[in-house]
């Protein structure tokens, strides 16, 4: 398995999904956390850097939360369906000819992509962040202080939505559609659930999502909103990510490869 | 020589369509198998079901005995070259074999031998989706080369190649012969393949027509034979053939045709005549005119040709297959 993941890893590296998915949520997510920082002001309007862990833990997962968890997952769609878009599916199943195989090869290599890019956008929080902090005379070193708190769900989160994102890929191998379905469910579907069923919440990816990165523990005493602790999170995530896998790899098995 | 593939009782079909029906085949080691059919006639997907990739509704398809499927690091046993599969096109043609070389083991340094082999160092660097067809052939080439497999199955190889490309594929395909290994090579054209393959497997409408020698069906092929005679003179060459009991028929205003005859009897017949000839042709069946025979009884494009392939005459094919794309090499 450790080769077919470096092949997997070449494969993605030498098209233009991970760079490209990377420099939109880059150019994305940075503003969003500048300006969070920046909108930190007390009644006259000064600038109050954030004190407790919790508060910057809440700082940096309002910028990652949502969009970022949404790169995460379109990382892991593209993943798969870019073999069936450009054909080189063939290929790959000469090489890998078990199905069940060639899609956990995927999980485990989107899993990586996906630490990967929550790597990135905390370096880019860091960054901006820490030129935020210091322009207004916070810490940067309190802001580094709290990475350890914040890095391990952040990235749990990220790897768990890529999983998810081959499992729904696996599933729906035309990438079109696949892309129309993760952001249809991501913008429109899921608020519209959980407006309808409040209690719904913590059954979507972004309700589990959030329960495992830990980043909004400070909004959990929202009753509206209820969400599940981390690692109910984290194993309902495995389960809708690993569970389409499995059912995308058994519809592959079934399917002819012309 | 033992067999590299068997294929038993292969079927397949697609809904009510029987794409491939009972078919049963082997492929010798060391030795080239051409795969020959009309377009349509299952040949394609016979090889995918061979490589695991069209589930097979019937019979079995296996390498030593083992389905490809179980085979271990199945790229370095059995090498395949597809047609219509695809390279993604911003893949440079080193980065897509190392992609291949990395998931089975296979030393990174076979990739530069490989291109070398192919005939593209040159390009190595360059991205796929640049590549003209004839580049992307030779690089599907590469891709089954790189393991160094016992076994290579081609599917229409020759398409997109030029004249000389093609003359490099008929040497590189004979030279995997003589290593030892099994060769199997699908291809429309007979004529494309005839100075390439020891054996034939022909199939149409997705059964088997024949399996046999190249030797044994240039057997066949001798049969029907006759002389072409062009001459100023044909009115009394006619004369003089109806006093001898052999037929003939006129072709064109100054061409006969006779059957069965040989240049030793015909040369001083019509010398004893004194016939002046211009032309003196030994008009041997060609290999794809029994290829034609034997499987146009079987053309689902011509329903109206004759019911039996195996009995039915010379003539001119319904369907010409259609000429190579632009020829292309590498730039």
């Amino acid at each position: 398995m450790t080769a077919a993941v470096r092949s997997e890893l070449l494969k993605i590296r030498t098209t233009a999904v991970p760079w490209v998915l990377a420099a939109i949520a880059v150019l994305l997510e940075a503003p969003v956390i500048l300006t969070s920082f920046l909108d930190r002001r007390n009644i006259d309007g000064g600038f109050v850097p954030p004190q407790t862990t919790q508060e910057l833990r809440n700082l940096l997962g309002s910028g990652f939360r949502g969009q970022g968890y949404l790169f995460a997952l379109l990382l892991g769609t593209l993943i798969i369906t870019t073999e069936f878009r450009h054909k080189t599916v063939t290929t790959s199943l000469l090489v890998t000819p078990r199905r069940l195989a060639f899609v956990v090869a995927k999980v485990i290599t989107s899993a990586i992509l996906g630490a990967a890019l929550a790597l990135l956008l905390l370096v880019v929080a860091l960054v901006g962040g820490g030129i935020t902090l210091s322009a207004r005379g916070g810490s940067f070193s309190g802001l580094v202080h709290q990475i350890p708190a914040v890095a391990p769900g952040m990235i749990l989160a990220f790897v768990l939505f890529a999983i998810l994102g081959v499992g729904t890929g696996s599933i729906l191998t035309n990438q079109v559609a696949a892309i129309i379905v993760v952001l249809g469910w991501s913008v429109l579907g899921e608020s519209l659930l959980i407006q309808l069923v409040h209690s719904a919440y913590r059954w979507t990816p972004t309700g589990a999502g959030d329960a495992a990165s830990n980043l909004t523990r400070g909004d959990r005493g929202s009753d509206i909103f209820p969400i599940f602790n981390w690692w109910q999170g984290t194993l309902l995530m495995l389960a809708y990510g690993l569970g389409f896998a499995l059912v995308g790899s058994f519809f592959l098995r079934h399917r002819d490869i012309t | 020589m033992p067999s590299a593939i068997e294929v038993n009782g292969l079927g397949k079909r697609f809904g009510a369509v029987r794409a491939v029906d009972d078919l049963t085949f082997e492929v010798a080691e060391g030795r080239v198998t051409g795969f020959l059919g009309p377009n349509g006639s299952g040949k394609t997907t016979t090889l995918r079901m061979l490589l695991g990739l069209v589930s097979i509704t019937a019979g079995t398809a296996t390498f030593g005995g083992r389905r490809y499927v179980d085979l271990d690091h199945p790229v370095r046993h059995v090498g395949a070259a597809l047609e219509a599969t695809s390279f993604h096109p911003s893949r440079r043609a080193e980065d897509h074999l190392k992609t291949v070389a990395l998931a089975s083991d296979i030393p990174l340094t076979r990739v530069g031998e490989t291109l070398e082999l192919v005939g593209l160092s040159d390009v190595a660097r360059r991205r796929v989706g640049k590549f003209s067809l004839g580049m992307r052939q030779r690089l599907q080439l590469a891709t089954a080369l790189l393991g160094e497999p016992e076994i290579l199955i081609l599917d229409e190889p020759a398409n997109g190649l030029d004249p000389q490309g093609i003359q490099w594929l008929r040497t590189f395909i004979r030279h995997q012969a003589s290593l030892g290994h099994a060769v199997l090579v699908s291809s429309h054209l007979l004529s494309e393949m005839e100075e390439t393959v020891d054996d034939v497997v022909i199939i149409s409408q997705g059964r088997l027509v024949l399996q046999t020698t190249l030797a044994d069906m240039a057997t066949q092929a001798g049969t029907g034979t006759g002389m072409r005679i062009r001459t100023p003179e044909i009115h009394r060459l006619a004369e003089v053939l109806n006093t001898v009991p052999v037929g003939w028929r006129q072709t064109a205003a100054d061409t006969l045709v006779i059957d069965g005859a040989t240049p030793e009897w015909f040369g001083p017949f019509a010398a004893q005549h004194q016939i002046v000839l211009y032309e003196l042709v030994n008009e041997r069946g060609s290999l794809e005119d029994v290829f034609l025979r034997l499987t146009q009884g079987f053309d689902a494009a011509n329903p109206m040709g004759p019911a039996s392939g195996q009995s039915a005459p010379f003539q001119t094919p319904p369907l010409q297959p259609p000429p190579p794309p632009h020829p292309e090499g590498p730039a």
